[in-house]
C-alpha cells in the first residue's frame, strides 16, 4: 500500500523553481533515502509533506499522504497530520526544543495536547526515552536543553518523534551534526523502531553510505529533480546515473589512498541554474548534443538519455 | 619541523587537554582525529598561537598558517579574491606576481580575482582560503575541518588539490578532523585523541587497518561503508 506519494510536485519560491516534477511512492514500512548535495530539493521535498515551505512559495503537482491531497487538507487535518500522523527530525535539535522549558515539558506537550494526564504523560515519557537508550529517564525529564549533549538531545527529539506513534516519520539530516559513532547509535534506534512498529521512514542524506544502511530505497536528487531511483542493496552494483556515479567516485573511500579521486567538474547546479536539457549535461562526462537541449524521461529507475550506452 | 611536548590546557578547572605530545617532519602529514569535546581543535589553535596552553611545549621550525571550516566566516566580506591574496603578499614581502600562480595552483580561474566572497561558491571559498594561507610560504598549514561542510564532489577537488599543492610546495599538512575517510586519502600518520588524551597514534595504515585501542576500534567501526549495518551500543548513553 502506498503512504505517501509524490506526483509530479514542483515547487517554485518567487518564481524560481526548487522543485521540478518530483515523482515518487513510498509504501507502507518502507525507507526511502533522499541523497543528493546541497541545493537539491531534497528538504523542500520533505517540507512539503508537512506543508511547511517558505513564504511566497507556489506548488505544482500533489503530494497525498494515506490518499489525502496533502494541499486540500483545512486547518485541522493539517494541524492532526503534524500532530499524529507525521513526525519531522531536523538536523539540529537546539533548534527544535525550546531552550527554557525542561525536556520533559517538551515531551509531553503534545500528549497533554491530545487530552493525556499529566502522571501518565511523564510516565510514556520516560518509556520513550529510555526505549531510545537513554539512561536516568525520570532524571533527563527534569533537564534542559543546555544540560544535555547534542546526540543525547537528538535522542530526545526522536523520542518526541515516537511518542504519538506516527505513521511516518521524515528525518532531515538528522545526522550530520553528531559524531561518527553517536551517528550510528541514532540510526540504529530509527532502524529498530521501524522493525518494532512497522513506521514509514523518509531520510534524507548527502552520505550515499548511510542511506543505503538505513533504507530500502534510494532516491537521488539533483537541481530539483529526481534523476535516479534504486534499491538500496543495489546502490553499487546497479548505479547508473552518471551523476549517483559520480558521487559514488568522488567519495576518498572510493579509490586506494594515494590515487586521485575522481572528481565532478563544476559546482552542483540548482533548479534555478540548470540547464535546459539534462540537468546534470554541463557537468556529465559523456554528455552529447541532445543532452543539453532535450530532457530526458524518468524511466522508473533513471533519468538519462544514455542508459543503454552506459 | 613541528614538535608538541605533554601539551596541557585547563579552562577553568575543566581539562580540555592533557598530556598530548606529537609531531610533524618537513613535508609530513599528520592527522589528529576525534570526536567533539576530544581536543583536537583546542590542539591546532595553540599550535597556530591562537590559544595559550596552560603547561607544555610547541616547538616550530619555520611559520604557520591556518585554514578553517568555514570559508565564508573566515574571508573579508569586503575584499575581492585578488586583494585579499595582495594583502598577504605584500605583508610578507613576497612578489605580486605570484598572486597569478597561486590561482593557478588552487584551481581557480584568474578571472575570478575581481570577485567578492559573496559571488563564490563553498568550494570556490575554501579554495581562495587554501591560497591565501599558501601565499605567505608556511613550512606548515593547520586545516581545521577544511573539507567538512563542502559538499561530496567539492570535497573531493579540495582534497586532490590539498595533495597537489604539498606535492608541488613541499608544505607539511596538520589536518585536524572526524572524517576517517579524508585521513586515509591525505595524510600519512595518524594521532587519535579522546577526552583530550591522546589514545593511539602511528601510520595511517596501520592505525586505521589493525587498530589496537578500544576508542580506535569503534570510531573505524562507524563509518558507514557497503555491508554496514549500524549497531546501538551497551550502556551508552
Amino acid at each position: 500500500m502506498t503512504l505517501l506519494q509524490f506526483d509530479r510536485l514542483t515547487v517554485a519560491v518567487s518564481g524560481r523553481p526548487v522543485l521540478r516534477r518530483v515523482t515518487l511512492d513510498v509504501a507502507a514500512g518502507e525507507a526511502v533515502g533522499l541523497v543528493g548535495e546541497s541545493g537539491s530539493g531534497k528538504s523542500m521535498t520533505v517540507r512539503s509533506v508537512m506543508r511547511l515551505l517558505p513564504a511566497g512559495a507556489t506548488v505544482g503537482g500533489t503530494v497525498r499522504f494515506d490518499g489525502a491531497d496533502v494541499g486540500a487538507l483545512d486547518a485541522a487535518g493539517l494541524r492532526r497530520m503534524r500532530s499524529r500522523d507525521v513526525a519531522m527530525v531536523f538536523q539540529d535539535p537546539r533548534a527544535v526544543v525550546n531552550p527554557v522549558r525542561t525536556v520533559g515539558d517538551f515531551l509531553t506537550e503534545v500528549l497533554r495536547d491530545q487530552g493525556t494526564g499529566r502522571s501518565e504523560a511523564t510516565r510514556r515519557a520516560a518509556a520513550a526515552l529510555s526505549e531510545v537508550g537513554v539512561g536516568d529517564a525520570m532524571r533527563r525529564l527534569q533537564q534542559r536543553p543546555y544540560e544535555l549533549s547534542g546526540g543525547l538531545l537528538q535522542r530526545v527529539v526522536i523520542a518526541a518523534a515516537l511518542l504519538t506513534g506516527p505513521r511516518l516519520i521524515l528525518a532531515d539530516e538528522p545526522t550530520t551534526a553528531l559524531d561518527t559513532t553517536t551517528q550510528e547509535e541514532v540510526v540504529a534506534i530509527l532502524a529498530e523502531q521501524r522493525r518494532l512498529r512497522g513506521t514509514t521512514l523518509m531520510f534524507i542524506t548527502h552520505d550515499l553510505e548511510l542511506a543505503a544502511a538505513v533504507c530500502d530505497r534510494i532516491a537521488v536528487m539533483y537541481a530539483g529533480e529526481i534523476v535516479e531511483i534504486l534499491p538500496a542493496a543495489r546502490l553499487h552494483s546497479d548505479a547508473r546515473h552518471p551523476y549517483t556515479r559520480a558521487l559514488l567516485g568522488s567519495r576518498p573511500g572510493a579509490v586506494a589512498p594515494g590515487e586521485r579521486l575522481r572528481t565532478v567538474p563544476g559546482v552542483p547546479q540548482s533548479a534555478l541554474t540548470a540547464p535546459p536539457g539534462c540537468v546534470f549535461a554541463d557537468r556529465c562526462p559523456h554528455a552529447e548534443a541532445r543532452c543539453r537541449d532535450v530532457r530526458p524521461v524518468f524511466t522508473g529507475s533513471a533519468a538519462c538519455h544514455l542508459l543503454e550506452v552506459l | 619541523m613541528l614538535d608538541v611536548r605533554d601539551l596541557r590546557k585547563e579552562y577553568r578547572g575543566a581539562i580540555a587537554v592533557d598530556g598530548v605530545s606529537f609531531a610533524v617532519p618537513a613535508g609530513g602529514s599528520l592527522a589528529v582525529v576525534g570526536e567533539s569535546g576530544s581536543g583536537k581543535t583546542t590542539c591546532a589553535r595553540i599550535v597556530t598561537g591562537l590559544e595559550k596552553a596552560t603547561s607544555g611545549t610547541v616547538t616550530l621550525h619555520g611559520s604557520v598558517q591556518m585554514v578553517f571550516q568555514d570559508p565564508y566566516q573566515s574571508l573579508d566580506r569586503r575584499q575581492t579574491v585578488r586583494g585579499c591574496l595582495a594583502e598577504v603578499l605584500a605583508h610578507h614581502g613576497r612578489d605580486r606576481s605570484r598572486l597569478g600562480e597561486l590561482l593557478d595552483l588552487v584551481g581557480l580561474d584568474r578571472r575570478l580575482g575581481d570577485a567578492l566572497p559573496r559571488q563564490l561558491s563553498g568550494g570556490q571559498r575554501q579554495r581562495v582560503a587554501i591560497a591565501r594561507a599558501l601565499a605567505a610560504e608556511p613550512q606548515l598549514l593547520v586545516l581545521d575541518e577544511a573539507v567538512a561542510a563542502l559538499d561530496v564532489s567539492i570535497q573531493a577537488q579540495i582534497l586532490n588539490l590539498l595533495v597537489d599543492a604539498r606535492a608541488a610546495t613541499g608544505v607539511a599538512y596538520l589536518f585536524i578532523t572526524h572524517d576517517l575517510s579524508v585521513v586515509r586519502h591525505v595524510c600519512t600518520d595518524v594521532v587519535v585523541m579522546s577526552r583530550g588524551r591522546v589514545v593511539e597514534s602511528g601510520p595511517v595504515e596501520r592505525v586505521l587497518h589493525e587498530p589496537e585501542h578500544g576508542y580506535t576500534r569503534r570510531l573505524v567501526a562507524s563509518v558507514p561503508r557497503p555491508g554496514w549495518v549500524p549497531r546501538r551500543a551497551v550502556n551508552r548513553d
